[in-house]
């Protein structure tokens, strides 16, 4: 599944980030390849998502999340 | 000295990590500080000495990797790459969030740059309860590590000795550099970096920075309250802006007409009392009494910035904004073009994709910049009487609304249509960092108020004083013998007979004004403007206005006081007397006071901004598009608004 799918509160496990730029973008915010990442808040009109891995906390659009494959940690 | 010593030092770090406030310690000198990423938009320099060797300090852009996504970022890597080994590069790392601070720190060591590692906010890993262990980080990095805190100034000595002392050493990171496959590359680095730290940082205890920010996010992004907060915080400037400020700025007036009175009994009547009093003094009058508002203004934004509010409201306007070609980050230079432009376009730097940041440096000189509010005030009192009220509203404060909204409508329409106009294939993204809230610091919002008004003072008072004289020099010779021969018409009996004496000093003036070179310039252009309800007098100061538009009063100023001796009036008073020589009614009717605050509204007169548009864009086609799209908006606007009210 992609980041996009996750609802408010819902963790997962990056897998892969299938744009080159986005992935070394996300990368160097701090969004690691292996790592956790939590959905925190969908903004009120439902784009773009605030995520947040470790102590990283950032926005990001939905466009953007569905290049993001993830598998949902419990 | 020949003997002294100098190091150069360059400050980079993430954003949100302190690195301002840092160089604020080191160097003393202040400047903008952000709690909003890229905040500091252009180089900042300083200097500091320490046993006999002089330090020169750059502060730099905050930027997470060597892979720049923008302009911000492309200035700090061009910085970096430069630098060689005289340069000492001082990392400025977040100690709370090491693993990603480390990874450009990690990428500027084997770029073999010379490296020291500030690690900032050491009072919040206390209160995270947890500890480091600095001497076998040094080892391991094989560079200076200095735990500091900034806001606090503590270990400020420490480092300025560690940077005094530093010993230059060759050094790498990753071993074999891998740079075919940079994000596989980034994950060997987060590798080692993983394992340094479970090495020198006690891993019991939780980063709890984040626990009340998201509590607050949940309050300030929600679907109802955080957009009645922002429109809360709007509302908030435009109160501030217009009540306000509205009474320091009587006191100013109040002290610029008793000051022009006392200058023009002191200095014998003539030529030289007129320069002062009515081209010097009225010009200034003009700008010193907007200082309030602005210096207003930027507080606001400055403290909006510095909590890190502003992330949020781009957080939950990228969505609408997007709509017109805009981006989310695209309200900070929205927002701070109602205090100026120029700034503003500056501060568009953060937006990574070139379409949008062009739209938005296009569009933001359309809302109203404090340099229109002398405009609209003056204009307003003109046809709105001071207490006229709708319901509990005031009046004029409507208007004024009115006229802002206007300009933020007018914004978004132009970018709109440039949406659809401007090609890109570039991908647009919003990824934006959201920093911990904090309280604003209030040595910067007052050091970031007093540059400001400094600025507004010196830079466009310049200028206004220049226009001012140049103006009452044009206003106050004619060609020719035109002068003498207005007043032999005048001294005839039977105009003398017809009128008293003052009355026929106002009509010399007027008639002098007329035939003057000023009058020449209005003259010249007042076909063209007619249509909008404008006579030449108006022609006079949009011409001045195009350096800048609060020039427009201080023409006002100027050409309305040549000829009044007494200058016992405010601009405002003498306006509101002008008349029509041709009709003999009023000059300023609804119609041509409407035409002209819509002028006002949308056309480019701003020299500054068309000077950082084209620095911004590197291309002189965009300022012009500019200039003649916003003339144009302007002129068939005013068209429009003259002939539905006349």
């Amino acid at each position: 599944m992609t980041l996009d799918q996750l609802v408010e509160n819902e963790k997962a496990i990056i897998k892969k980030i299938n744009d080159r730029n986005l992935a070394l973008q996300l990368l160097s915010m701090g969004f690691i390849l292996g790592e956790e990442v939590k959905v925190e808040r969908i903004a009120p009109l439902k784009d773009p998502i605030l995520i947040t891995s470790g102590a990283n906390y950032i926005s990001i659009r939905k466009a953007d999340a569905k290049n993001i494959d993830v598998t949902k940690s419990s | 000295m020949s003997n002294t010593k100098s190091k150069n030092i360059i400050l980079i770090g993430n954003p949100n990590t302190g690195k301002s406030t840092l160089f604020n310690s080191l160097t003393g000198l202040n400047q903008k500080i952000g709690n909003y990423p890229g905040v500091t938009v252009d180089k900042k320099t300083g200097k500091f000495s320490i046993n006999q060797i002089k330090v020169n300090v750059i502060d730099l852009p905050g930027i997470y990797s060597l892979a720049p996504n923008s302009e911000d970022e492309i200035i700090a890597k061009k910085y970096i790459d430069e630098a060689d080994d005289n340069d000492l590069i001082v990392i400025v790392a977040d100690v709370t969030n090491l693993k990603r601070n480390l990874l450009l720190c990690t990428q500027i060591i084997d770029e073999g740059k010379q490296v020291i590692l500030a690690l900032n906010m050491m009072d919040l890993l206390q209160k995270n309860k947890q500890e480091i262990d600095i001497p076998k980080f040094e080892k391991i990095l094989n560079c200076p590590v200095i735990p500091i805190n900034a806001r606090l100034e503590k270990g400020i000595d420490d480092l300025k000795y560690a940077i005094s002392s530093y010993k230059n050493k060759k050094n790498s990171f990753l071993n074999n550099l891998n740079s075919s496959n940079a994000i596989d590359e980034t994950m060997l680095r987060f590798n080692k970096i993983n394992s340094i730290i479970k090495d020198c940082l006690t891993q019991t205890g939780e980063n709890k920075s984040y626990l009340l920010t998201k509590k607050i996010d949940n309050i300030l992004t929600h679907k109802v309250y955080g957009y009645l907060i922002f429109l809360s915080i709007l509302f908030l400037i435009f109160q501030a802006i217009f009540s306000w400020a509205s009474y320091p700025m009587n006191l100013i007036e109040m002290g610029f007409l008793n000051l022009g009175e006392f200058i023009s009994n002191i200095i014998p009547s003539g030529m030289l009392n007129d320069l002062v009093v009515n081209g010097i003094l009225a010009g200034l009058g003009g700008i010193v009494i907007f200082v309030p508002q602005i210096a207003l203004l930027f507080a606001i934004i400055t403290i909006l910035e510095d909590t890190g509010y502003m992330a949020r409201v781009s957080f939950i306007m990228d969505r609408i904004l997007r709509q017109f070609g805009l981006n989310g980050k695209s309200i900070i230079p929205l927002l701070s073009s109602t205090a100026c432009a120029i700034p503003a376009i500056m501060s568009a730097r953060t937006i990574g994709n070139y379409k949008e940041r062009l739209i938005t440096i296009m569009v933001s000189p359309l809302v109203s910049c404090s340099a229109r509010i002398p405009v609209y005030t003056i204009l307003i009192a003109l046809i709105v009487p001071k207490d006229s009220s709708f319901g509990i509203f005031n009046m004029q404060g409507l208007l004024i609304m009115a006229l802002y909204l206007l300009g933020i409508g007018a914004a978004l329409l132009a970018a709109l249509v440039m949406k659809i106009i401007i090609t890109s294939k570039q991908q647009s993204t919003f990824t934006l960092e959201m920093p911990i809230y904090r309280t604003p610091r209030w040595k910067n919002v007052g050091f970031e108020i007093f540059n400001k008004v400094k600025i507004f003072l010196f830079d466009a008072g310049k200028i206004i004083i220049a226009i001012s004289i140049i103006l009452w020099g044009l206003s106050s010779f004619a060609p020719g013998e035109k002068f003498e021969e207005i007043e032999s018409k005048f001294a005839t009996q039977l105009i003398q007979e017809q009128h008293s004496k003052q009355e026929i000093n106002s009509l010399i003036a007027s008639e002098k004004l007329e035939v003057s070179y000023a009058g020449m310039i209005g003259k010249t252009i007042e076909p063209v403007i007619a249509p909008l309800g404008f006579d030449w007098k108006i022609g006079i100061a949009l011409v001045t206005s195009f350096a800048a538009r609060e020039v427009f009063v201080g023409t006002m100023a100027t050409l309305y006081s040549v000829g009044d001796a007494d200058n016992t009036k405010s601009i405002r008073e003498k306006m509101m007397m002008a008349k029509n020589p041709k009709t003999g009614e009023k000059l300023y009717t609804k119609a041509t006071t409407l035409s002209l605050l819509i002028f006002y509204v949308f056309a480019m007169q701003c020299m500054a901004t068309l000077a950082v548009v084209y620095r911004e864009t590197n291309s002189i086609k965009w300022p012009f598009i500019q200039v003649v799209y916003m003339g144009l908006l302007a002129y068939f606007s005013s068209l429009l608004v003259y002939n539905i009210f006349s």
